[in-house]
């Protein structure tokens, strides 16, 4: 019962007059955190504060920002897609696989032979259709969203291991493929950067002030009152896991440009990365509650933290131990916050 | 409860039909390729193979009908298998081993249950953390750059490859005692009742006095002790400590239970039916083989066989009215 009283409370979001709303305290509690988390970082880590070590961490968080926009959107709509980090290999080898020079012989060397922008806009399409077989077994099938959408990761790697002989394309790639990827601007901000703000700022305009945006946020807090309020929940869900398709779909040519390759290994485990940035920036689990913006907050506190004990000369394997500690105490300190919050 | 069959409601009896089907089906196409898929070296590797999924995907069922998930097996199954070859590496007799292994795995299991069912974390999260921890300690554990456990004593492997009767090993025989305890504990004891109580509907099962927290951690447990004999077994398998031999585990663990007819919400399913999923999944692959299919096509397979069987478990839900 205590449960489900502090659900409703996150659901509802704003208190009352006069006081800031639940996601913005936990939002300014967050970007707190990690302010307060670079200065300590800077403080005790050697060669921390300095221009290389800070667009290296920008470069690092491109891909998994990029997901979190579809994950979180999702999240707040009360739906998972774990489907994406096959998507990204899948749509990494389809631009490989396209793009590479026709060679008319069987085999890893020859592709497709087209021009980059053709390949790449075809494989935005082809994995699209990922994000519909999602939308048709968790919408119109009613399939729990976290067990249909691992079937689909399963699928879509399989096409990127099939596709890729179970090793990578890397033969034979115009050179503008790794143009996203290596160009950069300045440091290591390279093109994928320039991308991933874009993405986020037209993020946060639909999130904030889109009547569609909106929407999402009613139909997580509650979804039977959604659909009785005239929402059409389906299609608004659908065109949710359709445009989580398509953001992983962009993060795998980031990715096959970044290594000037198409590897069916790519983007393991980033479903997982990505739940949990999207988590630990502050987005309920439950629904109704979350913030493009804590998806971006929460990747650069884990990536300080990673970056942190790697820099610190500690095993990279520690990096493990330290995301799965941290997601909890995130979960429980957020949850404590709100609930005080609440009285 | 509507048309009954025997004992039997004609849910249940689709559902035993039709996961036979498959395996019957699967026997059939494979064999009319070669004969040599249903001689006895082919059916001994199977069922040796099947070992951890049968171990994993026994307690897992369990945990899928009270409509919980547990992500952690895999994670589990590799920490279990680094700490298995450490300790029979450092002059511990296979006894003691197994029996440090089966604690630690069971401690895992503990935790996770705490996370879920004391602290509320969702399982989807709580499971996932438990599992990159545990992934991550176990490659602490590794030497730097090496990344496994190698060089174990000889003998090691007889566990899962020493036959003891009819050319199976030890292991399988441990397997299907373990199995069979948790069919009993499913089909004949409180816990399996209240376990499709809680999945059915939690709120009911909590007014009508169930224990939930107490029961579904209980689950948890189980899970993590089974996961840890897994981890023994396929640590003798493959001659080596390896973190990250059970990726994919918690995939195929949940491939197998929704073969098996459990409902993917909870409240209905059967360990014994999961193992029949287990031998679907486990000939398909070796089919595979038999038949020449490229190892890379594995995973896309595994993920049609996953959408088949949950589009069937759905259509039987429907359809299929008690």
């Amino acid at each position: 019962m205590i449960e489900k009283t502090r659900k409703e409370e996150l659901k509802t979001g704003s208190l009352g007059e006069g006081r800031i709303s639940n996601l913005t305290f936990i939002n300014i509690v967050m970007i707190g955190v990690l302010v307060a988390l670079f200065i300590v970082a800077s403080l005790i880590v050697p060669n921390f504060f300095n221009i290389n070590t800070v667009s290296n961490l920008i470069a690092q968080q491109a891909e998994i920002i990029i997901i979190g926009i579809g994950i979180a959107y999702l999240l707040i709509s009360g739906y998972f897609d774990m489907s994406v980090g096959g998507i990204i290999a899948m749509a990494a080898v389809l631009c490989a696989y396209f793009s590479q020079e026709n060679r008319g012989i069987e085999g890893l060397s020859s592709g497709l032979g087209m021009s980059y922008g053709v390949a790449a806009a075809l494989t935005v399409l082809i994995c699209s259709i990922i994000g519909l077989i999602n939308a048709f077994l968790v919408v119109k099938m009613n399939i729990a969203s976290v067990i249909a959408t691992l079937a689909t990761m399963a699928l879509a790697r399989g096409v990127a291991l099939i596709v890729a002989r179970g090793a990578q394309r890397n033969a034979g790639l115009p050179p503008e493929f790794k143009q996203i990827g290596q160009h950069t601007f300045f440091a290591t901000i390279n093109v994928a950067v320039l991308i991933m703000v874009i993405l986020v700022i037209v993020a946060l305009i639909i999130e904030r002030k889109t009547v569609f945006g909106r929407r999402i946020f009613l139909i997580g807090a509650n979804s039977e009152a959604a659909r009785l309020s005239g929402i059409k929940v389906s299609r608004e869900v659908s065109l949710l896991y359709i445009a989580s398709s398509i953001l992983a779909a962009i993060t795998g040519i980031i990715m096959a440009s970044k290594f000037n390759a198409g590897n069916a290994a790519f983007g393991t485990g980033y479903e997982f990365d990505a739940l949990v940035v999207t988590v630990l920036g502050g987005t309920s689990i439950f629904g109704g509650f979350g913030s493009v913006t804590c998806v971006v907050v929460g990747a650069f506190i884990l990536g300080i933290l990673k970056t942190s004990v790697n820099m610190l000369g500690f095993q990279p394997d520690l990096q493990l131990v330290v995301s799965g500690v941290v997601i909890i105490i995130a979960i429980l300190a957020q949850r404590y916050a709100i609930n005080r919050r609440s009285g | 409860m509507g048309r009954i069959i025997g004992r039997f409601s004609m849910k249940t009896t689709i559902k035993n039909v039709y996961v036979f089907s498959v395996l019957i089906l699967i026997f059939v196409i494979f064999t009319s390729m070669s004969t040599k898929f249903i001689g006895a070296p082919n059916i001994v590797n199977i069922l040796r193979q099947s070992v951890p999924l049968f171990l994993i995907g026994g307690a897992v069922t369990l945990v899928m009908i009270s409509g919980h998930i547990d992500l952690s097996v895999g994670g589990i199954l590799g920490l279990c298998s680094v700490v298995y070859s450490l300790a029979v590496k450092s002059g511990m007799s296979y006894f003691a081993a197994a029996l440090l292994t089966v604690l630690l795995g069971t401690l895992v299991g503990f935790i996770n249950g705490y996370l879920v069912m004391k602290l509320n974390i969702v399982p989807l999260i709580a499971t996932l953390a438990t599992m990159t921890l545990s992934i991550g300690v176990g490659k602490l554990l590794t030497p730097r750059g090496v990344g496994l456990i190698k060089q174990l004593p000889r003998g090691m492997e007889g566990f899962m490859r020493t036959s003891v009767l009819f050319g199976l090993p030890l292991a399988f025989y441990i397997a299907v005692i373990v199995v069979a305890v948790l069919v009993i504990i499913q089909k004949k004891t409180v816990l399996g009742k209240y376990a499709a109580a809680i999945g059915g509907n939690r709120t009911a099962a909590e007014l009508s006095g169930i224990n939930v927290i107490k029961n579904v951690w209980l689950m948890y447990v189980i899970v993590g002790f089974c996961s840890a004999l897994a981890g023994i077994a396929r640590t003798s398998y493959l001659h080596l400590g390896d973190p990250g031999t059970g990726q994919g585990m918690e995939m195929d663990a949940m491939i197998v239970v929704v073969l098996g007819g459990t409902h993917f919400f909870g409240g209905e399913g059967s360990v014994w039916r999961t193992m029949i999923g287990v031998l679907v999944l486990m000939s398909l692959t070796a089919g595979m083989q038999v038949a020449g299919v490229p190892p890379y096509w594995q995973y896309s397979i595994r993920g049609a066989v996953l959408i088949f069987a949950l589009l069937v478990d759905i259509a039987v839900k429907e359809r299929i009215v008690d």
